[in-house]
C-alpha cells in the first residue's frame, strides 16, 4: 500500500509544482540559477567520468575482439555506439541521480526541516512550484547537453587510451567512430535524457519536500531518493528501449 | 481582529486541540502560553492554515478562513507575517534579500521604493549595518530581528510569532519582546505570540490564552495572572521562585 500512497503523493505534488507562477520573472531567474548550479557545475564531473568510460570501453572491446577476421575499426564503432545508446545516457543518468538528486533532496529537505518552506507558504508563495519547477526545467534542459558532452568526451577518452596502450591505431579508431553511424540512435538517447532529467529532479524533489524530522531524516531521504531514482531510470530505460528502438 | 471558534485538531487517535475559542484583538500582543507539548504550536499553525483543523472556524476580520479555497487563502496570507521559532531565513539570500523577498514576489513597487521599504524595516529592527550579511554570519538574536523585519515588510495586518525568544539570552529576549510590542501598537496589527517565556508574559501580555493538554484553561492579561486562582496556571507560572516572589510582593504585600 505504501508504494501506491507514495505514488499518489508524488503526482499530487507534481500538480502543485506545475501551477501558474506568482511572478514569472523570479521563476525565470531561479531557472537560470538552477541551470548554473545543477547543469553547468556538472560539466566537469561528466567530462572526467566520460573520458574514463570511453577509455575503458575501448579497452574492453579491444580485449574481447579475439577473432582476427574482425576489423579493428569495430573497436571505435563499439565504443561510439555503447556511449550513444547506453553509457552517456543511462549510466550518466545514474551518476547524475547521485550528484544532482542528492543535492536537490538535501537542499529542499533542509528547507523543510528548518521551516523555510512553511515560511514561503505563509507569505502566500506556492513553495512547491517556486522551489521545484525551476529545478525540473533546469535539469530537463541541461541533461541532453550533458549527454552530448559525455559522448564527445567518451570518444576522446577512447582515442587517448586505445592508441596509447596499442589496442587500436588512431586511423582505425577514427574510421570506426565514423562507420555505419545511425543518427536515430542519438535522437533515441536524447528522448531518454529528457525523461531521465525529469525523473532525477522530480523524484529527488519529492523526497526532499516530504521529509519530516531533522538532519538525520534529510540524509535518509537523500539515500531513498537516489535509490528510487536509479530504479526508475532503469525501468524507463527498459520501457523506452522497447518502445523506440 | 482574529477570532477562533471551537477549534478541534487531532493527529490519528491523539486529540491535540479540544474546543478552543478565543478573540485576538487588534493593536494588542496576544499570547498563547502553555507547557511544551500543550498544543501551542499546533494551534498557531492551525490559525495560519499550515495545518487544517478538524472542526471549528477561524475568522480574520469576519472572513472565514476555514471556508476559503486555496487561492483565497493565498491572497489572505499576503496580509500575514510570521516569525518562526528558528527564524526560517533563506540561507542562500543575504539579510537584505531575505527582507525584500516578499516585495519582489508580490508588490508592484519600483526598485527604489522596495529598497526604501527594506531600509525602513532594517532600521526598525536596528540592523542597517548587517544588510549584506548572510543568515549564517549573524547571531541568533539578529536572525530573529531579520525574521521580524521580513514579517513586517509587506505591512501585514496580522503578525504571528512562534517562540520568538527561544534560544536567546534574557537581554536579547527583552529587545525582541519590546520590538514586537512596539510594532504591534505602532502599526495597529493583530499579533499572536506563542511562548512559554514568563518574562514575555509579564512584559507584553495584553491578552493571554493559557492552554493545557490541548484545552483552553484560562484567559486574561498579565495583571490577572498575579491574581489567578487557576491551579494549572499557578503551577505553570509560579514554578519559578522569582515569580512567586513577585506575586507575593505585589499581591500579598509580603
Amino acid at each position: 500500500m505504501n508504494i501506491f500512497n507514495q505514488t499518489g503523493r508524488y503526482f499530487a505534488l507534481m500538480l502543485k509544482v506545475f501551477s501558474r507562477p506568482e511572478r514569472h520573472s523570479i521563476y525565470l531567474r531561479q531557472t537560470f540559477n538552477e541551470i548554473e548550479n545543477l547543469g553547468v557545475k556538472s560539466v566537469g564531473i561528466v567530462a572526467v567520468i566520460s573520458v574514463f568510460m570511453g577509455g575503458i570501453m575501448t579497452l574492453q572491446v579491444a580485449y574481447n575482439m579475439t577473432n582476427p577476421l574482425l576489423p579493428n575499426t569495430l573497436i571505435g564503432l563499439g565504443n561510439r555506439d555503447s556511449l550513444i545508446l547506453e553509457f552517456s545516457s543511462t549510466i550518466m543518468a545514474l551518476i547524475m541521480a547521485g550528484k544532482i538528486g542528492s543535492n536537490i533532496t538535501s537542499e529542499i529537505g533542509s528547507m523543510k526541516v528548518t521551516e523555510q518552506i512553511d515560511s514561503l507558504e505563509i507569505m502566500g508563495v506556492n513553495s512547491a512550484s517556486y522551489l521545484i519547477m525551476p529545478k525540473i526545467i533546469a535539469v530537463v534542459l541541461m541533461f541532453p547537453f550533458l549527454y552530448i558532452l559525455s559522448v564527445f568526451f567518451g570518444i576522446i577518452g577512447g582515442l587517448i587510451v586505445g592508441p596509447a596502450v596499442g589496442a587500436v591505431s588512431v586511423a582505425d579508431y577514427i574510421n570506426g567512430i565514423q562507420y555505419a553511424f545511425i543518427p536515430y540512435y542519438v535522437t533515441f538517447s536524447l528522448i531518454k535524457c529528457l525523461v531521465y532529467g525529469f525523473l532525477i529532479a522530480s523524484i529527488a524533489a519529492f523526497f526532499g519536500y516530504t521529509v519530516e524530522g531533522g538532519a538525520f531524516d534529510v540524509g535518509a531521504a537523500s539515500t531513498r531518493a537516489v535509490v528510487n531514482t536509479s530504479i526508475m531510470i532503469l525501468v524507463w530505460d527498459l520501457i523506452l528501449t522497447q518502445l523506440l528502438l | 481582529m482574529i477570532e477562533i471558534k471551537n477549534i478541534y485538531k487531532s493527529f490519528e487517535q491523539n486529540d491535540v486541540l479540544k474546543d478552543i475559542s478565543k478573540v485576538f484583538n487588534k493593536g494588542e500582543t496576544n499570547l498563547i502560553i502553555g507547557r511544551s507539548g500543550s498544543g501551542k504550536t499546533v494551534l498557531l499553525k492551525s490559525i495560519v492554515g499550515l495545518l487544517d483543523v478538524d472542526r471549528g472556524q477561524i475568522f480574520y476580520d469576519d472572513r472565514d478562513f476555514t471556508k476559503m479555497n486555496h487561492n483565497a487563502r493565498k491572497k489572505l496570507r499576503q496580509e500575514m507575517g510570521m516569525v518562526f521559532q528558528g527564524g526560517a531565513l533563506f540561507d542562500s539570500l543575504t539579510v537584505e534579500e531575505n527582507i525584500r523577498f516578499p516585495l519582489d514576489m508580490f508588490s508592484e513597487l519600483s526598485a527604489a521604493e522596495k529598497q526604501k521599504q527594506v531600509d525602513f524595516c532594517l532600521d526598525r529592527v536596528n540592523l542597517v549595518d548587517a544588510n549584506k550579511l548572510y543568515p549564517s554570519e549573524i547571531s541568533g538574536g539578529m536572525q530573529k530581528r531579520v525574521a521580524i523585519a521580513r514579517a513586517i515588510v509587506m505591512n501585514p495586518k496580522y503578525l504571528f510569532c512562534d517562540e520568538p525568544n527561544s534560544g536567546l539570552d534574557p537581554e536579547t529576549s527583552m529587545v525582541i519582546d519590546e520590538l514586537i510590542h512596539s510594532i504591534t501598537v505602532d502599526l495597529q496589527i493583530t499579533t499572536i505570540i506563542n511562548t512559554h517565556d514568563m518574562n514575555s508574559v509579564m512584559e507584553i501580555g495584553d491578552n493571554i490564552l493559557f492552554i493545557s493538554e490541548g484545552e483552553m484553561c484560562w484567559e486574561g492579561n498579565r495583571k490577572d495572572i498575579l491574581h489567578t486562582g487557576n491551579q494549572k496556571l499557578q503551577e505553570f507560572v509560579f514554578a519559578n521562585k522569582q515569580y512567586q516572589r513577585i506575586r507575593d510582593e505585589r499581591i500579598e504585600g509580603k
